[in-house]
This record gives structure tokens, sequence and C-alpha cells, in this order.
């Protein structure tokens, strides 16, 4: 493999829908999936300067056609885009889905063979097409979520004999990681509510996010002294796969995200700053995800080195990470493992506020995948468009104070798919 | 190039159930590298060999981690028995596997004393679901 891209290529265009509930979320309710990914589509297309016409191909992702039922894609979108008589392909890889698809992009264009291309996600994990009806919807019952999401787990032999994405993704990472560094079950709690809080912060100071209130709004308004005993509260917080908590976990959503991507020279007469994509990296594994140490992922540490040399960086240039927070534990092994955070430090960091939008490491601005929310084949390409928006300095009121000049993204794509990209300005 | 038809004719999935249900762990070893391929595929999951030959696992093994899972459970088999204990295993083999640990309750209180107590000898013990039997294990006090 010679893991280089022989053109330099850039995200010219990003956009991405507020992630929620069809049914229920303001600028999500009462509008088909059609139109929530079209506006996200736009939004990418009028930040690159762009109309659908002027695309060579249109890349879209979903991983859960049980609950869309919009398989064929391309197609089925192409009018609502302003994109017909393109080249175009339905893919997925799960919840790495739009990061995957930007690096199919730029392999594309790199090749010669492209010049522009879109890559859409777009998903339903709250809601599904209700009867035969082409607008109603109803809510997803969460048996239904988690069979059909699990689809994409080892179906001969991991599904059928138990597995469970809480217990193998949170609890034992969990176990594995207090044992690993000598941290007690209590500081390893500590450290969970100190991280959600962050991540809730976050969300708080994100229009787009599903979740917006803080911690301590959530626990003054359910009467609570103060926000760390909401959090030991077994009605409010309970252990899902001990010694991990709801609140530790992804929060389920509706919603889409797009990004265009072109080359370099070509970019620099479009509307607004591109961001080059300097790296990738892509790697995956079967259950079990990890050997004898929980902790150690190696096929995210394959994903991260590859896109690390492609990009010709080295950790301690990396200035902003979101690390694949479906499970927040998980996402702290990997931002060790990629040497953003110390080993073993990581909850130390979260505790002293390092990886607050505002601190000396900021992780997942957005609100990541529990208060942003996870959107499966969407969410890939919302991390990118928190972190183009980082970059260019657009992010409001979680704006990190000295704008990133490298960022790093892994999504974990189930089950698994570790995918890393690398940013950079232009 | 080979274009004959395969003769096998029973899956790997199959015969791997059906193992369990006489309360066999069938595994696959690799003619070329020696190593197990566990559950069975009909692949060297190490070299990409294909010839592989048939063997039964011991079944014992090292509980190193167990948690639990939520109830009501992601899959409706599980419905019955959730929450159950869920646990990180190194067969004698060397192969990891994760399966339900029956025999613990899934309380923080007992899930704590096995973290505190460390890793703990284990052997296979067959759950029979109402469809499908399912590799299990228990702990030999
Ligand atoms: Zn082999």
């Amino acid at each position: 493999m010679r893991n280089r891209l022989k053109e330099e290529i850039v995200i010219s265009g990003v956009g991405c829908s507020r992630f929620g509930d069809l049914l229920e979320t303001p600028g999500l309710k009462g509008l088909s999936l059609q139109e929530v990914t079209a506006n996200a589509v736009r939004e990418a297309l009028d930040d690159a300067g762009l109309s659908g016409q002027d695309l060579d191909a249109v890349y879209v992702g979903n991983a859960m056609v049980h609950s869309s039922q919009l398989p064929g894609t391309y197609s089925q979108l192409s009018k609502w885009i302003g994109a017909e008589l393109k080249s175009g392909v339905h893919f997925d890889a799960q919840c790495s889905t739009t990061n995957v698809g930007a690096a199919l992009a730029a392999m594309s264009i790199a090749s010669g063979v492209y010049d522009t291309v879109l890559v859409v996600g777009f998903e339903t994990t709250r809601t599904k097409v209700k009867g035969f009806s082409p607008y109603e919807r109803e809510a997803l019952q969460h048996k239904e979520t988690w069979l059909w999401t699990d689809m994409a787990v080892n179906q001969a032999y991991g599904v059928p004999q138990g597995y469970d994405i809480f217990s193998t993704y949170n609890g034992l990472v969990a176990l594995g990681y207090c044992r690993k560094y000598g941290l007690s079950i209590e500081d390893y709690d500590k450290g969970m509510f100190e991280l959600c809080r962050t991540r809730r912060l976050h969300g708080s100071m994100n229009p787009k996010a599903n979740i917006q209130q803080t911690m301590e709004d959530k626990a003054s308004e359910l009467g609570f002294s103060s926000s760390y005993e909401m959090w030991q509260s077994d009605e409010v917080n309970p252990f899902v796969a001990w010694p991990s908590r709801l609140m530790s976990l992804v929060t389920i959503a509706d919603g889409a995200s797009a990004m265009v991507l072109t080359r370099a020279d070509i970019a620099r007469a479009n509307k607004s700053q591109p961001v080059q994509l300097k790296g990738f990296g892509i790697s995956y594994r079967d259950l079990p995800w990890y050997d004898e140490d929980p902790t150690l992922w190696d096929f995210d540490r394959r994903s991260a080195t590859q896109a690390m040399e492609m990009a010709d960086i080295k950790a301690t240039d990396i200035n902003y990470l979101h690390t694949h927070d479906c499970s927040h534990i998980s996402g702290i092994c990997t931002a060790e493992m990629i040497g953003y955070l110390p080993s073993g430090k990581g909850l130390a960091a979260a505790r002293d506020g390092e990886l607050r939008y505002d601190g000396k490491r900021p992780m997942s601005t957005h609100g990541g995948r529990h208060a942003f929310g996870h959107a499966w084949a969407a969410s890939a390409g919302s991390d990118t468009y928190e972190a183009v928006l980082q970059m260019r300095g657009m992010a409001g009121k979680r704006q990190i104070p000295k704008r990133p000049e490298i960022s790093v993204i892994h999504t974990h794509g189930y089950a698994m798919i570790g995918t890393t990209i690398v940013l950079g300005g232009v | 190039m080979d274009t004959t038809v395969t003769s096998t004719s029973q899956s790997a999935i199959e015969l791997y159930y059906k193992g369990l249900e006489e309360g066999k762990l069938k595994a696959r070893r690799c003619k070329d590298c020696g190593e197990h391929t566990f559950p069975p595929t009909g692949c060297c999951a190490h070299c990409g060999g294909w010839s592989l030959d048939w063997v039964d696992l011991s079944g014992k093994g090292t509980l190193l981690f167990a948690t639990h899972n939520i109830s009501p459970a992601c899959h409706p088999r599980f419905e019955p028995i959730a929450p159950y204990v869920y646990g990180h295993i190194c067969l004698d083999e060397g192969i990891i596997v994760q399966a339900i640990v029956q025999g613990v309750k899934a309380t923080p209180e007992d899930l704590n004393q096995l973290f505190q107590r460390g890793q703990t000898p284990v052997e296979a013990d067959i759950l029979r679901m109402d469809d499908l039997p399912v590799l299990a294990f228990r702990i030999i006090r």
C-alpha cells in the first residue's frame, strides 16, 4: 500500500441538519427524510458555491434501510438536490459512512477521474415509515432500533449468542481501563460524570445538537441538589453495563450531513475557505474487537497510523480531536492511543476541564454522540462539519479560542470499522 | 484455477450449533499455520488458508472481566433472561471469546466482587434458549 494521495484534495463545503427526532424536534419536525437530507446538501453546496449540476458524482450512505426505506438513494434523492444524470452509489460503512465516503471521494478525485464529489449520509434511528405512507412517520421502538442496528454485527455467532453493544463497548472496556491504570470504580464514575458534563456543555452551545441542556440544568429541573447526585441516581442514570451508566452512552437521533470534496486548485474559486483532507485511514475487525486488553483496539491503531502517516503529522500536531464516543470510555481509549491524551490520564483531563472547547485538549466540541446525538450514517459527517467550523473560526459560542490548524476525526462504523481522517489548512 | 463445485453440503454455522446441542465446542484448525478459528468458518482467520480440520475445544478458560447487559435485551431471544452477566474470556487454547456467564447475579455488588477477585477459571456450560443452544460459561468455584 503506497498510502498517498496523488493530488491535494479539499473539503470545499459542509452541511448538517439538526440531530433529533423527525416527529418532535424543531427544525426536523414535519419534514420528510428526503427534505432533511436535501437541506443538509443545500447547505454544503451553498457553502462551496456550487449547485447539484456542478457535481461529477454523488456518494450517498445510509446504514439502517429498515427505517429509512430508501435504498438506491442516488436516484431517489437526485431531483431533491438537482443532481440527476451524475454518477452515484449508495454505500455504507455504518457509523463511519460519511468519512469513509470522504476517503472514497478523495481517491476518485486524486485518480484523475472526477473533479467534484458530493458525499451524503442520512439516518433515522428514532423514527420509521408509518405503514405505507410516503410522508408520515412513527416512533421506532428501542428493540427495533437495536435489532436492526445489530444486523451489522456478526450474525452467525455474536448476536445469536447474546452479544450486547453496551457490555462489549462500555462495561468490559471500562473494567479493562480501571484494571490497567489502577483506577477505582468510584474514580472512574466521577471521571465519566465530568466527561458527560463537558459534552453536555458543548451541546448547550450548539443549536444543532440533540440535547442542548447542561447537566446542571437537568439536575435542577429534576430537583436534585447537585448534578453529581443526579449522575448517581438509579432512576435517571442507571448502570447499563456495570460500571458504565446510561449517560455515558450514545443518544440516538435522526439527521443528515453532507460535504463537497474537490481538487485544491479548483476550490480556490469557491465561496468559503476550503479545508484540506490531508490523510485518511480505514481498518476493520469482526468480533471480538479486542484481545486480552479491552482498551487496545488494533484496527483503530492501524486506521490512525495510516491517516497520520498519509498526512505526515505527529500526535503533538493535533489541535482538535474527535474520537467516536458512542461509548465515552472507548472514545477516551482512542484519544490516548492516538497520543492526544497521556495514557491512563483521559478522565483526569476531563475532570480538569482540558477537554472543554476552551481547554488545552479540546474534544468533541459539537457535543459528541451523547449531546449532539448519533444518526448512524450521518454522524461522521457531523464530526467533520464541526471540525471545519472550528478551523474556519465559525463555531460560535463554543469556538476554540485558537483556531485549530490540524484536526483529527476518528469514527467507529459498526462493527467495527475504524476510520480516521486528518484535516488541515490549505 | 479451481472451478469445481465444493462437495460440502452442511454449513459450518449449523455444525457449530448442532455441536453445542451435544455439549461440544466445534472449531477449525488450519492445516497450513496450525491456528484455531473459533467460532468456525470455512477460512483460517489467521493466514487466510482454506484447508481446515474440525476439532473440539476444551471449553475451559479464564474469565478476564465481567459486566452486565441492559433489560430489555437488544435481541428478543434473550428477553427472558435479561439482565444477564456477559464476560470477556480467554480459552485455554488462547482464543478470546465473549459470552454469557451463568451463576453470577447482574448486580453492581456481585459484579464488583468479581472484579475485585480478578481473573477466574470458568468452563463452558451451554445455555438452552427456546430456539437455540448458546455458548455460555460458569465459574469453577
Ligand atoms: Zn492458517
